[in-house]
């Protein structure tokens, strides 16, 4: 699963540790979605994308492997 | 999703506060057979002998008795023990799911490791060194998950970008 969440951060010029703070989570978290390493669970997707105001679907989306 | 299987975090320091004086208690026990007088000459035994009665009609063993012997291995035992336990299984400071999926993989790479090697020293040791290894084995599995554990965890912070 690919996401956007690097770009959506960038828009909002916060950084991985403040993003992380708000949303309850280490900030390894955080940077283990953004380089593609970790799938987050719904709750935490949901939490994200409700962050930047979005839908899940505007920030993950499926690769062709998935 | 966090589990409420874990630890409170501050639970760690005072693991390690624990741990270091109780590995060299351990080691100074085990290699060169220190022993603490004031940790008592009797102990009790839910079965002392040299062989399962059921198994053997000539054993002379007896169960729930009080047998001559020290507490020392036993106590520095259970401390390095309680102590590895207490590191190992206390809170991340942020304990989330992907802090979960790390702990459950190193469990499970622990869990591997250590009973390969296990199963090599099964085959290649006998008699009283494979006691010595059984002796190790019952630590072994806790450190090998810490040692992953954190290894994992300290690469994941490395590989972070800097940022202000």
């Amino acid at each position: 699963m690919k996401n956007n969440l690097r770009v959506e951060r960038a828009i909002k010029n916060i950084t991985q540790e403040e993003l992380a703070r708000i949303i309850g989570v280490s900030r390894q978290a955080i940077n283990s979605i953004e380089a593609a390493k970790y799938v987050p669970s719904t709750v935490l997707a949901i939490k994200l994308s409700d962050y930047f105001g979005k839908t899940v679907n505007d920030i993950f989306f499926l690769e062709e492997s998935d | 999703m966090n589990t409420n299987l874990l630890l409170p975090y501050k639970f760690r320091k005072w693991g390690w506060v624990i741990f270091i004086p109780s590995f060299i208690l351990g080691v100074l026990v085990l290699f060169l057979n220190v022993q603490f007088d004031w940790l008592g000459s009797k102990v009790f035994s839910i079965y002392a002998g040299s062989g399962l009665k059921i198994l053997n009609d000539r054993d002379t063993g007896q169960f729930f008795s009080i047998i001559s012997g020290n507490y020392t291995q036993t106590f520095v035992g259970v401390l390095c023990l309680v102590s590895l336990m207490m590191i190992a299984f206390s809170k991340e400071k942020t304990e989330d799911e992907f802090i979960l999926l790390t702990r459950m993989d190193s469990l499970l790479w622990a869990t591997y490791i250590n009973y390969f090697i296990l199963i090599f020293c099964f085959l290649f040791f006998f008699d009283f060194e494979f006691l010595y290894i059984m002796i190790f084995n019952m630590f072994t599995i806790l450190i090998f998950f810490i040692f992953r554990f954190n290894y994992i965890l300290y690469k994941e912070r490395k590989n972070m970008p800097y940022e202000k």
